[in-house]
């Protein structure tokens, strides 16, 4: 055994058998957590190739914000360091990087900096009438059955037309963009439906560079725009990168926002005191809460990341290369943090949780998931205040390695009165808003929030 | 009670600006915050700790 070897049997030491691909993964969740914070919060696990595993709050936020260790790179032509992204294990076969979260600074810097005045908090806010409008027509359309599939009918829906219309794509064409994008996240790497998913995955990127060549023929406002004008390292990027940008967008945006919504309802329906209180007291209840079920059901889990130089970190010796998981929902569950980690406390105080990540890679769409979060919450609140889950047509992910999701959340409820429009006629009342106020614009050149008028009854 | 928050750190969280919307402000462009004023006001100190905790880059000191 040479000295190398030894060295590497002392520094990964703290070994733990770790797969959180495995189906049952999430049964076992809270305990893999307990067991991992007290013996190793920065673990070595030899499963898909190995990799380190950080788990602890503290090593987490000692960790996660430094960029000058840890590389989010994707090299996907091999021209720097062959680094493979964020997802562990890495996706096979991807032609372009996963947007700037597969980035390093400084063209992650700049990418960010042209987003950012179409995702800050002002940003989003002018949105606020347009997200209102597309929930009361979801609602609308179930609104007199008494049932509803909070999933399909209103948490899919929502955040995908929202996105699109941030992007200046046709609102219209929200199912072609959905269904793919949850289907890429809930199917095991190695399930038979892997190869006709990534089927979909392909068309929906085909129909995106199709979009992005119609946005330069004949400009339209938006997040494609700015991407199509922007400055990256002193060039524009290509249609390719400007796919994988969108492709970042949307995987980042829809899938995780019906998670934390899905869970949320689900939540609620399994506590009606708790709901009620929390429809009573929302003046003051409803941010912590909403940061609360952040915290709790973590939509996005996780990232990989490579080590890009050898380092001590968290009480660990890294080598250049090796992969590493930052666990944000484990370290959302840290009881040195949180206290009573494992309970939801709608008020809870305190709760810097990671689930929009640390540092620089902190996500770009957290301001707009806490708005469509909150006035789906409040509309379902206000028109179904006593809805019931189904606990038996309750789907959630199988995996949730990837996106801790849900596939159906069945409900019932005491019907009610139409507000408006149906949901088509909405779509088209939007679009209409969209392109005549040009709502897609970057907050810097448009301040005013949308006028969604009626038609005349 | 004096109030700073690192530009270096911040990330644009915004738990600040949503437990004490008074005492920080948030950049139109990325959310990021600022302390509207280096001095807390008298008897808004608890909310301004409150901030200090909730922010997950630990961006806000107080002195």
């Amino acid at each position: 055994m040479s000295v190398q070897d030894l060295g590497d049997s002392a520094r990964k030491a703290k070994r733990h058998h770790f797969d959180r691909h495995a189906p049952d993964y999430r049964d076992h969740f809270e305990e893999i957590t307990e067991e991992l914070h007290q013996k190793c919060p920065v673990a070595w696990t030899g499963t898909y190739g190995g990799h380190w595993v950080a788990s602890g709050h503290q090593e987490v936020f000692e960790i996660a914000r430094r960029a000058d260790v840890l590389s989010n790179d994707n090299d996907v032509s091999g021209e720097r360091r062959g680094y493979v992204g964020i997802s562990i294990p890495a996706a096979q076969g991807q032609r372009y990087r996963g947007g700037f979260l597969e980035m390093d600074p400084p063209e992650q810097r700049h990418y960010r900096q042209a987003l950012n005045p179409y995702m800050s908090p002002a940003a989003v806010a002018r949105w606020t009438p347009v997200v209102d409008e597309l929930v009361r027509a979801s609602l609308d359309e179930k609104i007199e059955t008494g049932s509803i599939d909070f999933v399909d009918e209103l948490a899919n829906i929502v955040p995908a037309v929202l996105t699109l219309a941030m992007m200046g794509l046709p609102l219209a064409d929200w199912p072609v963009y959905c269904e793919p994008a949850h289907a890429g996240v809930y199917t095991p790497p190695d399930s038979p439906d892997m190869p006709r998913v990534r089927e979909q995955s392909i068309e929906m990127s085909m129909r995106l560079y199709q979009a992005i060549l119609e946005i330069r023929e004949h400009p339209r406002p938006g997040l494609i725009d700015a991407l199509i004008h922007a400055t990256i390292n002193g060039e524009t990027p290509s249609d390719a990168e400007i796919t994988g940008v969108l492709g970042l967008l949307i995987g980042g945006g829809f899938d995780t926002t019906t998670a934390l919504t899905a869970h949320s309802l689900e939540y609620l329906s399994e506590h009606p005191g708790e709901r009620e209180r929390l429809s009573r007291e929302r003046d003051t209840l409803l941010d912590s809460a909403t940061e609360e079920f952040l915290r709790f059901y973590t939509p996005a889990p996780g990232d990989g990341r490579t080590i890009s130089a050898d380092c001590e970190l968290a009480g660990t010796s890294f080598k250049e290369g090796e992969r590493l998981w930052v666990s944000w929902a484990m370290a959302n569950r840290d009881p040195k943090v949180f206290p009573e980690p494992n309970t939801i406390d709608l008020a809870r105080t305190g709760n810097r949780h990671t689930s929009f990540g640390l540092g620089i890679h902190r996500c770009i769409g957290s301001n707009m998931a806490r708005m469509t979060f909150k006035r789906m919450l409040l509309a379902v609140l206000d028109r179904m205040p006593g809805y019931v889950c189904d606990p038996a047509g309750a789907v959630h992910y199988p995996t949730i390695g990837v996106i801790q999701g849900m596939q159906h959340l069945p409900a019932t409820f005491t019907p009610g009165p139409r507000l408006g429009p149906s949901l088509d006629e909405t779509l088209e009342v939007l679009q209409r808003a969209c392109d005549e106020q040009r709502l897609a614009e970057p907050v810097t050149r448009r301040h005013q929030d949308a006028e969604i008028g009626r038609p005349a009854e | 009670m004096k109030v700073h928050v690192d530009p270096e750190k911040c990330q644009g969280h915004t738990l600040c600006a949503m437990r004490a919307p008074d005492l920080f402000e948030l950049s139109e462009i990325d959310g990021h915050s600022s302390a509207v004023a280096d001095e807390i006001p008298v008897g808004r100190e608890a909310d301004a700790s409150e901030a200090a905790r909730s922010c997950p880059e630990q961006a806000i000191s107080l002195s």
